[in-house]
């Protein structure tokens, strides 16, 4: 028997084994197919399916590691199988409780008749802090108030799905699922394939047609997707979704109210939003009503979905819906609000702030698991039977001093689901995340959902934030499913608006023409390091005149002064220790390592317009980088050069790639207007240490192939004039030749070019902006260059050359200085008009 | 009574404010024993957006956003109220008693109880003690009627508490308060109220204004009124009851109600976020209160 055939735990329920040890009909054909399979092509396929992970740039960011949150992805190749019958039930039972919560949210903030009826005691909702008093009233149009509805279902010793909570603030989990579906699809095509699975297009369908319904006034809404940021833990899956539904994706300052509408600050100026899918705490939303001290509202925000001017979903307020206590009373809502009880199970829940269950709960605390009642409170989860007895006295302390704060919930092992973990198939608890969202009349269920395994057998907290695994979840078909199309019907709900292709909020456009200089500044750096390397090993000796202006060049080009700058004459001939910090330390401001590391953050903040291949050149450049310090350390003895061949091969591909299959949309022209702009200024830099000074011939000559081998025009120039190496002829070449897209002139054209397509107002179409001015007058700086002017040497410089190239790095700053100012949104700091002395609530 | 009242606050910036969302809660409210007939909010600068909602606890919340750079914010809200006298069903000294109000609060099931029971957890300015229960808890025999105690509690701040215009900024911790036994009305009606939940009585806070008279002989001064706050007690055979304890009295047709709430912060007269402004602006306010015929 191989090591990946699936032995079940004793004394547990298990997915695939009956309790006479008998597999279930629905595991047969995938247990049998995985062991047919064999441990080395499962392995190569769990391989595979990282690689493709780590490609889309799939990560979960997990808050409570400082230095690297950011995780891959966890999946899983052994999906949960569902047979189709039970699935029935259970998506029943699902679509019934979502109708529920929207009936118990559509009274909470209206006329509150489940207390004065007292199917609710007053405390349990008054006292609750997610119950937002300034959400009253708002109204959602269509049938429901509750967009999306997830629950986190297990399955009980009993063999029953059973709810243990329900997730209404922001859900997550709907994107991972479908990541997780596309990546299943392509690792295990064949048993997937024979499987029959439910498909999940059909539900994000829903989703999108649902969200763009929302919004009743406009036949063509602009949706937005509204994220925390990319530090959230599940900012993948925010930028994911917003790809694939096709919605902008937006932080709180690419926000703003205006004239009592929410608009985005896109780079023509203002576009307004009119539905916004909030990955937001609601709490967090609106600085004016709600949380006074959040960064991550938008001021009036509240009072705009107030008056029906933008519709938020879910709405605000909607977070009291996962409080817990909810759930003792929830047989008594139901029948009051439904007349029956609910299909679907529900944990039994106990609150303390009920004497009864309070005396139940304290005096036998080992039978308990303790929780808060609303995540908000920074408390976690805690299980009685496993605390220590100093624990337990801490723990009751906190429940006698405010005992509403806390439900119990009994201690319940979930059944085990097949799981690859180090190399053994073994049995882990398993908990299924459903998704819910509103269609016209009822709730369409996510067929499966996000399916989630304890790290260890008898885990007790799963949970992606302690390192749980994640799996697909398939709901399989007994006969083939019906065909959904994928194509949008005649009258679907979001044909592209005409200008929707250049609105793009102008953050996310700031970033792209970041990312752009920061990529050029590496490289350029990165050009003048490999021939310093290359020189001072070479065959030729390099004066202490030559080492000093290379050296000197490699400070200023980096900004990283005072470094060689008037450096002792014996740095000059060991200069590694420096040049290695130029490149690897990251708290040194313009070092390779903090400028990738800038344009990797600005990656992230447009992630969601950069394409899979783009991902995976950014892969290659985070591992390059790691493998920087190894590398130049052990090289530095022999050839240096060549450690840092990787990281300039994948900044060529990346660049390569923006010129290749990038959307010549303005996201291109800003990365592209970084990239001359960032090139010009690096060139300009280069050439006036290298140059300026006057030195002897041979020096002269080492210099002048220094300055092309950097700029990648030596073996052009030696083609051109047979390796005489003269002055002006090399600037011919990298200043003025417009055919060498190294040189000068050639950036600034490009410059030119980019800046006269940004857009315009209408009634100034004739007349030259300023930045237009400017980068005209940069481009006719040079081109008005006379070389033999520019040779002519003074006390030992070559001063109109300096001059001029000083007065292009000055006018190519005040470009990006003018860009920067009429297209990138300004955050000006907010204060509150009365800061309050008590604490937010 | 009839009267005018116009409420006119004032900030005043160190640096321009290039833009600014705000909610103010100077619109009076109706209620059973006031009507306001008229209002008319004036914002300088001129607001680029506004709007009127009735608010969670049934205030007229006035929200304005302000689009041009100022170094000084105006708002001037007028309003024709007619008001009347608290109706008691029975006399202070005969409704009932402490003990058997506790009672009902535990197992009544009426609607008007329930709902009134958000009154009596902790808010965010107001978190109920046992110093506060010690400093009531002698007022408030089992036996003695409800609204007699909660006299003798108002009459009890009045007597052993200092008004010190200058002594407090709103939002004083209640302990603080209390040990200092000085204060401005804002925290005499949020000491009332802690100490009122402490005990197990449900306890509103309300703001408003109230008409002053002036001295005898002399000329009213404008602007002189205040901008007031007191509390409101509930008493299951009576209702909501409201007190003064700053002027010691059962409210009465002077008092004015512009809102009310779980304390001062569900009811600020104006509250919001500016753009730029500097630290610390100067806030004026002025009140007028005018009786009409």
């Amino acid at each position: 028997m191989s090591q990946y055939h699936y032995n079940p735990a004793l004394n547990a329920r298990d997915e695939v084994y009956d309790a006479a040890g008998t597999m279930k009909e629905h595991w047969r054909y995938l247990m049998e197919s995985l062991e047919a399979m064999g441990p080395e092509a499962y392995q190569r396929r769990h391989e595979k399916a990282l690689r493709i992970l780590r490609d889309d740039g799939a990560t979960y960011n997990i808050y409570t590691e400082q230095d690297s949150p950011v995780h891959t992805w966890k999946l899983d190749l052994i999906p949960s199988v569902i047979a189709s019958d039970e699935w029935a039930a259970i998506e029943a039972g699902l679509q019934e409780r979502a109708e529920l919560f929207d009936l118990l949210l559509k009274d909470i903030y209206g006329p509150r008749d489940l207390i004065r009826t007292g199917v609710i005691p007053p405390e349990a909702l008054f006292c609750h802090p997610g119950f937002l008093r300034p959400c009253q009233g708002i109204s959602v149009p269509g049938n429901h108030q509750l967009i999306l509805h997830s629950v986190d279902l297990m399955r009980d010793g009993s063999g029953d799905m059973c709810v243990l909570n329900d997730r209404t603030q922001a859900p997550s989990g709907a994107g991972y699922a479908l990541e997780n579906r596309t990546v299943m699809s392509r690792v295990l095509p064949s048993i997937f394939r024979d499987s029959h699975v439910h498909r999940l297009a059909l539900y994000f369908q829903t989703l999108r047609a649902t969200v763009a319904n929302l919004c009743t006034t406009q036949d063509q809404p602009r949706v937005v997707i509204l994220t925390p940021g990319t530090h959230n833990e599940t900012y993948f899956e925010h930028a994911y979704l917003a790809n694939y539904l096709g919605f902008h994706l937006v932080q709180s300052g690419d926000l703003v109210v205006r004239n009592g509408f929410v608009w985005m600050k896109a780079l023509e100026g203002l576009s307004r939003v009119d539905v916004i899918l909030r990955r937001v705490d609601d709490w967090f939303c609106d600085p004016v009503e709600l949380r006074s001290d959040s960064q991550l509202g938008v001021p009036h925000l509240l009072d705009v979905a107030r008056t029906g001017r933008v519709v938020i979903a879910n709405p605000l307020g909607a977070g009291i819906l996962e409080s817990p206590i909810f759930l003792k009373y929830l047989p008594a809502i139901s029948q009051a609000l439904i007349g029956r009880p609910l299909r679907l199970k529900t944990v039994k829940t106990l609150w303390l702030g009920d004497g009864k269950d309070y005396q139940q709960v304290v005096s036998n605390l080992d039978q308990w698991v303790i929780k808060p009642i609303s995540r908000s409170m920074g408390l976690t989860s805690q299980c009685g039977a496993l605390l220590s007895n100093q624990e337990k006295s801490t723990l009751l302390e906190a429940i006698q001093a405010a005992p509403h704060k806390y439900v119990a919930q009994p201690m319940m092992s979930a059944s085990n689901i097949p799981t690859f973990q180090d190399g053994e198939v073994v049995p882990r608890p398993g908990l299924l995340r459903s998704f819910a969202v509103a269609s016209n009349t009822s709730y369409s269920v996510m067929p499966g959902g996000l399916t989630r395994v304890g790290v260890t057998e008898n885990a007790f907290i799963i949970s992606n934030q302690t390192g749980s695994q994640s799996k697909d979840t398939w709901v399989v078909a007994s006969e083939p499913e019906r065909i959904v199309t994928n194509l949008p019907g005649p009258d679907s709900a979001l044909p592209m608006r005409d200008a929707e292709l250049i609105s793009l909020p102008s953050r996310v456009v700031e970033n792209l023409f970041w990312m752009g200089r920061y990529a050029e500044r590496t490289e350029s750096v990165l050009r003048l390091m490999r021939t310093v390397f290359v020189m001072f090993s070479g065959e030729e000796v390099v004066s202490s005149d030559c080492r000093r202006i290379l050296l000197n060049s490699v400070t200023e080009l980096t900004a990283t002064k005072p470094g060689f700058i008037d450096c002792d004459k014996e740095i000059l001939y060991a200069p590694e220790s420096e040049l290695f910090r130029v490149v690897t330390d990251s708290q040194l401001a313009g070092s390779v390592r903090s400028n990738l590391n800038a344009m990797l953050y600005c990656a992230d903040e447009s992630k969601e317009l950069l394409s899979s291949d783009t991902l995976r050149v950014i892969n290659d450049i985070h591992d390059a980088l790691s493998e920087l310090d190894m590398g130049l350390t052990s090289a530095f003895g022999s050839a240096p050069e060549e450690a840092l061949d990787p990281l300039v091969t994948a900044l060529m591909a990346l660049s390569g790639l923006a010129q290749e299959s990038m959307l010549r949309g303005m996201g291109w022209r800003f990365m592209q207007m970084g990239r001359r702009l960032e090139r010009a200024m690096q060139t300009t830099t280069l050439i006036r240490n290298i140059l300026v000074k006057e030195v002897d011939v041979t020096d002269q000559n080492m210099l002048i192939q220094a300055l092309l081998l950097t700029l990648e025009n030596l073996i052009s120039y030696r083609r051109r004039y047979r390796g005489r190496m003269g002055v002006q002829s090399s600037l011919d070449l990298v200043v003025l030749d417009t055919s060498n897209p190294r040189s000068l002139l050639y950036q600034l054209e490009q410059l030119s070019t980019h800046v006269k397509a940004l857009p315009k107002a209408s009634e100034t179409r004739h007349e030259l902006r300023l930045e237009e001015r400017t980068a005209l007058e940069a481009e006719t700086l040079i081109r008005m260059m006379q070389l033999r002017t520019m040779c002519l040497r003074e006390e030992g410089q070559r001063i109109h050359l300096d001059q001029t190239l000083a007065q292009l790095t000055d006018v190519l700053g005040s470009l990006s200085q003018y860009i920067s100012d009429r297209y990138f949104a300004h955050k000006t700091p907010s204060q509150q008009l009365v800061t309050p002395t008590w604490g937010s609530q | 009574m009839r009267y005018r009242v116009t409420h006119i606050t004032e900030y005043l910036y160190h640096e321009p404010v290039s833009h600014c969302f705000n909610l103010a809660n100077v619109i009076p409210r109706s209620t059973k024993r006031q009507r306001c007939t008229n209002n008319r909010v004036t914002v300088e600068p001129a607001v680029a957006s506004c709007s009127q909602s009735e608010d969670y606890f049934g205030n007229m919340a006035y929200h304005f956003e302000i689009q041009r750079s100022h170094k000084k914010l105006s708002i001037c809200s007028e309003s024709d109220i007619k008001t009347g006298p608290q109706t008691l069903l029975m006399e202070l000294d005969q409704g009932i008693t402490c003990g058997d109000a506790l009672a009902h609060m535990a197992t009544s099931t009426d609607v008007e109880t329930l709902m009134a029971k958000e009154y009596l957890f902790n808010s965010p300015i107001i978190q109920s003690n046992e110093a506060l229960k010690a400093y009531a808890l002698p007022l408030f025999a089992e036996d003695r009627p409800l609204l007699d105690a909660v006299m003798a509690f108002t009459q009890q701040i009045f007597d052993e508490f200092t008004y010190c215009p200058k002594s407090t900024h709103i939002g004083t911790p209640l302990p603080e308060v209390l040990e200092k036994k000085r204060g401005v009305c804002q925290d005499f009606a949020h000491l009332q109220i802690g100490c009122l939940r402490a005990l197990g009585f449900p306890a509103k806070y309300v703001s408003g204004y109230i008409e002053t008279l002036p001295p005898p002989g002399k000329e009213k001064l404008v602007g002189s009124d205040a901008s007031h706050a007191w509390i409101s007690v509930y008493c299951p055979s009576e209702g909501w009851i409201e007190f003064d304890p700053t002027n010691r009295c059962l409210v009465g047709e002077q008092h004015i109600i512009t809102a009310w709430g779980r304390d001062y912060s569900d009811v600020a007269p104006l509250k919001g976020v500016i753009y730029g402004g500097g630290e610390a602006p100067i806030m004026n306010v002025s009140v007028d209160v005018t009786q009409v015929e």
